[in-house]
């Protein structure tokens, strides 16, 4: 980005003015809140590893440094090196197509890089594109290690995305409030989802099917008579 | 960051210790998922069945309806406060 500075000063100084919008119109150095921007820029992390990165560092950064999501954890309620990195990403605004190689090529080989990625998109982007750049990862199965205040605990790629998709807060950051699947899906911006499962209708019948030991031999409707 | 914490509660996520279990464990939750959404809309459209059926009914069916329900409403409010 063209006005990137190696440190947050200049970010930080240009809420509510200069600065650039992020894709859905909010301000990147406020989406986050106060007291976590305040956490993260004190914080020895964001000193030491995220001086002067780039959107190519972040990956480094991730790779070998995160090894947990998490907003604040422990009694201290110290930033989370997951959440410094988004803070870095809010201030980078990494392209699009930066962000499609974080999700796919780097997302498939580290998992708390895709983490990262859906976290940042969900923070910036617009309503559309949220539910599709998020949703393929519901069938994302990985185990992430979440930590928060009270500990550590276990959940999945396709748990976070679905968290981001649905709930308010996420990683201490509360985030913005987008508009309903079915809103989008009645307003014709979305198709509706389907599940990597396969149709549910198709689901349950062949559960039916198998727990009545039939096969699939009769043809939809062969049992009203119809051929 | 920092320190090596040694955590007592770690949580381990090496992924593919046991894949089948983890697809099964993938397919609860997708399925939760499923369900959710789908409870989602039926409460949706009962609740607009709902007014659409106090829309049909008369003046007086609907102040009936209501006294049955406050009724109702304070016959459990009373019952509460007393010892059973």
């Amino acid at each position: 980005m063209a006005n990137h500075r190696a440190d947050e000063k200049r970010f930080l100084d240009e809420r509510g003015s200069g600065g650039p919008l992020a894709p859905n119109g909010l301000n990147p150095a406020t989406i986050m809140e106060k007291p976590v921007r305040e956490r993260i820029i004190d914080c020895y992390f964001w000193k030491d590893q995220c001086f002067a990165l780039n959107e190519a560092d972040i990956v480094d950064r991730v790779v070998v440094h995160v090894k947990f999501i998490g907003g604040t954890y422990g009694d201290a309620q110290r930033p989370s090196p997951f959440l410094c990195l988004a803070f870095k990403l809010l201030q980078l605004g990494p392209s699009d197509d930066i962000l499609r190689e974080y999700l796919d090529f780097g997302g498939e080989k580290f998992k708390y890089l895709r983490a990262l990625a859906c976290f940042y998109i969900r923070l910036t982007r617009q309503a559309k594109n949220v539910y599709n750049l998020l949703e393929p990862y519901l069938e994302d199965r990985r185990k992430l290690k979440r930590k928060t205040r009270m500990g550590t605990a276990l959940t999945f790629i396709d748990q976070f995305v679905d968290d981001l998709l649905t709930k308010e807060r996420v990683c201490a950051t509360t985030l913005w409030k987008m508009p309903k699947r079915e809103i989008l899906e009645d307003l014709e911006v979305l198709e509706p989802r389907i599940s990597p499962l396969g149709d549910i209708e198709d689901l349950l019948e062949s559960d039916v099917e198998e727990m009545d030991g039939k096969g699939r031999d009769k043809s939809p409707g062969s049992e009203f008579g119809e051929v | 960051w920092d320190d090596e914490e040694d955590d007592v509660d770690d949580v381990d996520d090496t992924d593919d210790l046991d894949p089948e279990s983890e697809y099964a464990a993938w397919k609860l939750r997708e399925l939760r998922r499923i369900k959710r959404e789908r409870e989602a809309i039926e409460g949706r459209e009962k609740e607009l069945e709902e007014i659409e059926r106090r829309k049909g009914l008369t003046e007086e069916e609907r102040k009936a309806e209501d006294d049955e329900y406050i009724a109702k409403q304070k016959e459990e409010k009373d019952g509460k406060g007393k010892m059973a």
